[in-house]
């Protein structure tokens, strides 16, 4: 219920309704994507049937969205506050490569090379934020600047000390079945981090104080400013936030396919801008909610994995997701208006 | 106006790239041992340039009038794949596959440029959408028709000669198209009321609109143009390979968008030259192609394009203030 205090706030405060309409059910910004789920898992599980409702099924898909969307949350919460974050693409492969670097080349406890895998998402992001917050230049091209920067580090690197483009690494049992062990054989532990991820990102946004922060930086970032909020501060935080998510997927990729590799990630910087869009975040800034961002990134897994289960040809999920997405901004647009147009007449 | 001075050099937009291009050269014969002669005989950087600056220059142009546009990283597979399932696999005259090519460009940059002025959403959501869109119906168009996921072409003689033909055996003829374009272009940009238009609208949009700019339709334009380059490169390069892939041209997304950067232009819109956009296209080829040809590890590359573009829009950011600071001390 504490979701309700962004772009809604208006209508929940002086509204005075106990129970949520269908009205403001449907202002939500999760509404769409709620939708946009349940009309995606129903087509397939038509076309799909038994398997794809299976056990396997539901692995092959939520393995898919566990990695995406530990890296969708952050970017979600850096769309909603107005920025961009693209160097997360090479920010996976980079710390997937410090941990096998450190722990499997060099053969250094595990515990050092998992550190220092997140310590470079963490510096990466602290790069990110800093820089943008210095230059005002546009989040895009700035970090397009630190994704390439951050690729011929880790490519020029590898190949220097590893004197190959992929590193391999045998992980001890206990750090094997906290982050790369599949359950049941097939679900990976990924699943459960990213429960954590998102209970915690929920947390963030919706309950905290933080979270009215980000979404005033995201609306108004001036004005944000004036009333007293640390907008370079929370800037800064918010990139080292998406830094460090995409560095424990790196790690967590590692641990389970037991190598790196330089390429890799690269489907990351658009598969996750995707979710956040079919998620109901509004790329300028100022709307978006962390079960949105949930519901986006299932959709998207489901379409990308479920299409396997058809006998459609499975290139024609990509059409399928982009019609999506443009569906999905549409309906964001729309549903904008209204709660903006809602919570007007309210005010009269 | 007093002529010619260095200071007014220096708050020219493409300033910064001829900068970045010395700069690079610079670095290549200083540390990388290449000899210059070796350099700029080459024809391979130069083949990278013209392929990548063909699509720099429409999406150079988008970015000055404060828009985006990453679908061409689809465009460019199926401009490639629709001349040679038209020409090559139904073996119909290459002109229908030409006529194909040019259509499907203006195809898709219509949905992009309607969608933009139609939704108030970032164009870069919209190409977005469309980039996978196209992506998977190249993808799956091409394995549902003729079952490959690469088709073979044999262009007649007229039409490598005009599209697809080697130059000495190494300059690939759409240098030469390039370099029409980048006249054009200029031309259009720096010449004509349309160019005036382009960098108002990115400059203020609304004020721009109120000024009586159709900006509606010189967007859509743009996004066609934008897309119709992209086709046009997928299909030079169908011709001169003789097949055509549906992979590839991702590539271009982040290479194009950093040329331009390179070449001075703002993402912000408003702010931008031709000149500069072609001596980006330039400077990215040579750090990436170019850095064959030195003693330096190739893969540091990415790392040099990144702290270039870097250092880039840190210069076009304080030489643009300089440009506008100037500006009101002349008026008094």
């Amino acid at each position: 219920m504490n979701a309700r205090n962004d772009v809604l706030a208006p209508s929940a405060a002086s509204g005075g309704h106990a129970k949520a309409t269908i009205g403001q059910l449907s202002r939500r910004p999760e509404a769409g994507s709620l939708l946009g789920l349940i009309a995606v898992f129903a087509f397939f599980a038509l076309l799909g049937g038994k398997v794809f409702l299976s056990a396997a099924g539901y692995a092959s898909w939520l393995n898919v969205a566990a990695e995406i969307g530990i890296v969708a949350l952050p970017i979600g919460l850096l769309m909603i506050a107005g920025e961009m974050d693209l160097s997360i693409g090479a920010v996976i492969p980079a710390s997937s490569l410090t941990v096998a670097i450190i722990s499997g080349h060099y053969g250094l406890p595990e515990i050092v090379g998992i550190s220092a895998g997140l310590g470079v998402g963490l510096l990466v992001g602290f790069f990110n934020g800093y820089l943008v917050n210095r230059t005002r230049v546009p989040s895009l091209i700035v970090t397009i600047g630190s994704m390439f920067a951050v690729m011929g580090l880790t490519l020029g690197f590898t190949v220097l000390i590893a004197g190959s483009t992929g590193v391999s690494l045998v992980p001890s049992p206990a750090v094997k079945a906290i982050l790369g062990d599949f359950i049941g054989g097939m679900f990976q532990v990924t699943i459960f981090w990213w429960i954590l991820f998102a209970v915690a990102f929920f947390c963030l946004l919706h309950i905290s104080p933080v979270g009215n922060w980000i979404f005033a930086l995201g609306g108004d970032k001036v004005s944000a400013r004036n009333a007293g909020i640390p907008t370079d501060k929370l800037t800064i935080a918010l990139y080292m936030l998406s830094g460090f998510s995409a560095a424990f997927v790196g790690v967590s990729q590692v641990l389970v396919y037991q190598s790196a590799q330089v390429l890799g990630g690269q489907s990351f910087i658009f598969n996750s801008i995707m979710c956040v869009v079919i998620g109901g975040v509004l790329l300028t800034g100022g709307a978006g909610s962390v079960v949105g961002i949930v519901f986006g990134t299932l959709t998207f897994a489901i379409v990308n994995q479920g299409i396997y289960f058809t006998g459609i040809d499975p290139n024609l999920g990509s059409v399928i997701i982009g019609a999506l997405l443009l569906l999905a901004v549409m309906m964001n647009d729309k549903f904008r208006l209204m709660a903006m147009s809602y919570a007007a007449k309210k005010k009269k | 106006m007093n002529g010619f001075s260095i200071g007014h050099f220096v708050r020219r937009p493409e300033f910064g790239a001829v900068l970045s291009f010395v700069a690079v050269i610079v670095f290549y014969v200083a540390f990388g041992g290449v000899s210059l002669g070796t350099l700029f005989g080459a024809a391979s950087w130069v083949n990278f340039a013209a392929n990548l600056g063909i699509v720099a220059l429409p999406v150079g142009l988008l970015m000055i009038s404060g828009e985006l546009d990453i679908s061409i990283g689809a465009m460019i597979p199926a401009g490639s794949m629709t001349i040679a399932i038209l020409s090559g696999y139904y073996e119909l005259p290459i002109v229908i596959g030409m006529l194909g090519v040019l259509a499907i460009g203006v195809l898709v940059g219509l949905v992009n440029g309607l969608l933009a002025v139609r939704t108030s959403v970032p164009s870069l959501i919209i190409t977005l959408g469309t980039l996978v869109a196209v992506q998977g119906l190249v993808l799956a168009g091409s394995v549902i028709l003729t079952g490959a996921a690469s088709v073979p072409l044999n262009a007649p003689a007229w039409a490598k000669t005009v599209f697809g033909d080697l130059i000495h055996g190494k300059f690939q003829v759409i240098i030469l198209w390039w370099l029409a374009l980048t006249v054009v272009f200029g031309f259009v940009l720096h010449a004509t009321r349309y160019g005036n238009w382009i960098v108002a609208m990115g400059g203020d949009e609304v004020s721009a609109r109120n000024a009586g700019i159709p900006t509606d339709r010189l967007r859509i334009v743009l996004f066609v143009l934008s897309s119709t380059a992209a086709s046009f490169v997928g299909m030079c390069g169908a011709i001169l390979f003789n097949s055509a892939q549906v992979s590839g041209g991702m590539n271009y997304i982040f290479n194009t968008v950093v040329s331009i950067v390179v070449g001075g232009v703002l993402l912000t819109g408003g702010f931008g030259s031709v000149a500069g956009i072609f001596l980006g296209a330039l400077t990215f080829a040579v750090v990436s192609q170019g850095i064959y040809f030195t003693n330096i590890d190739r893969n540091w590359s990415n790392l040099i394009i990144g702290v270039m573009l870097m250092a880039a829009v840190l210069m076009n950011n304080t030489f643009r203030q300089m440009a506008l600071s100037f500006v009101p001390k002349k008026n008094k």
